[in-house]
């Protein structure tokens, strides 16, 4: 958890897809498109099998300010787009910087790549209440 | 077929949703976030907010059932086969808790026919009991043609 936010801080969490991780989502969401939990139809489609819901990984995301903030009701702003397709078992890194500190709004830039280096979210920036 | 954009500025009737503490838990673990504000009720009641809350992303529980009937909207027709999901934006305002009932509405605000792609922008806003505003997601849909 963060003791003080200022400009430059940096935060970092990581997150593995594990198995059946779209179909905890699916039902928690009611996302239940057949892209995220039939492997057959996911290639069918092009997409090498079942890919995760790009929300599920903007949940990763959040998690990963409110667990730096301490207070989930800090979280004020959340943008992304969704770059590349997040496959089971890829492992997800988010790595937060605050950009700058003013009004009572820290802004944050976040960079959310896969273990191979692709970024799979990108304009990600997110603002919290200090 | 482009998606035509005499549909911008149309809009689906409210929907109402009510929270409960256990589809919170639900959610926290399927994000893999057990933060004790959504999972633990002593915690919860001994925090700034007296109860369970909501992760701020459970937005999409009460936004994403307004999506549905945009997605299966006869008039709208959208291939959903080559819909994939661009861009999301979410402000978040007062903080959802447990027993909160969420009123949700959705409107389409922009949509912009490229040569091989259609962008749709949904713009989906939430309000609790007490009229004041949890949050507003803007909703970035991409539809290849």
């Amino acid at each position: 958890m963060a003791d003080k936010i200022t400009k430059g801080a940096t935060f970092q969490a990581q997150e593995v897809v594990d198995k059946y991780r779209a179909i905890y989502y699916a039902g928690a969401s009611g996302d239940f498109n057949p892209i995220h939990i039939d492997p057959e139809f996911g290639k069918m489609v092009g997409l090498g099998g079942v890919i995760l819901h790009g929300l599920c990984a903007l949940g990763f995301v959040a998690k990963s300010v409110t667990d730096w903030t301490g207070d989930p009701g800090k979280l004020k702003k959340l943008r992304c787009r969704f770059a590349t397709p997040v496959h089971i078992e890829d492992t997800i890194t988010v790595a937060g910087e605050v950009l700058d500190v003013s009004g009572g709004r820290a802004v944050l830039n976040l960079k959310v790549t896969r273990h191979n280096g692709d970024e799979v979210e990108k304009n990600v920036t997110a603002e919290v209440e200090v | 077929m482009a998606i035509d954009t005499k549909f911008i500025g149309k809009t689906w009737p409210e929907i109402s949703y009510d929270v409960c503490k256990e589809k919170i838990r639900e959610y926290a673990k399927a994000i893999k976030n057990p933060d004790p504000h959504f999972v633990d009720e002593a915690f919860a009641k001994k925090s700034k907010y007296g109860r369970i809350i909501a992760p701020p992303t459970f937005c999409v529980v009460f936004g994403g059932a307004l999506m549905e009937p945009i997605f299966f909207d006869n008039e709208l027709n959208l291939n959903l086969m080559m819909l994939v999901h661009g861009e999301q934006e979410f402000e978040f305002f007062e903080v959802v808790k447990d027993r909160d009932t969420i009123t949700s509405t959705a409107k389409i605000t922009d949509i912009v026919n490229k040569e091989k792609l259609d962008v749709l922008t949904i713009e989906a806003l939430s309000k609790n009991q007490h009229g004041r505003n949890v949050c507003r997601g803007i909703y970035t849909f991409v539809v290849r043609k």
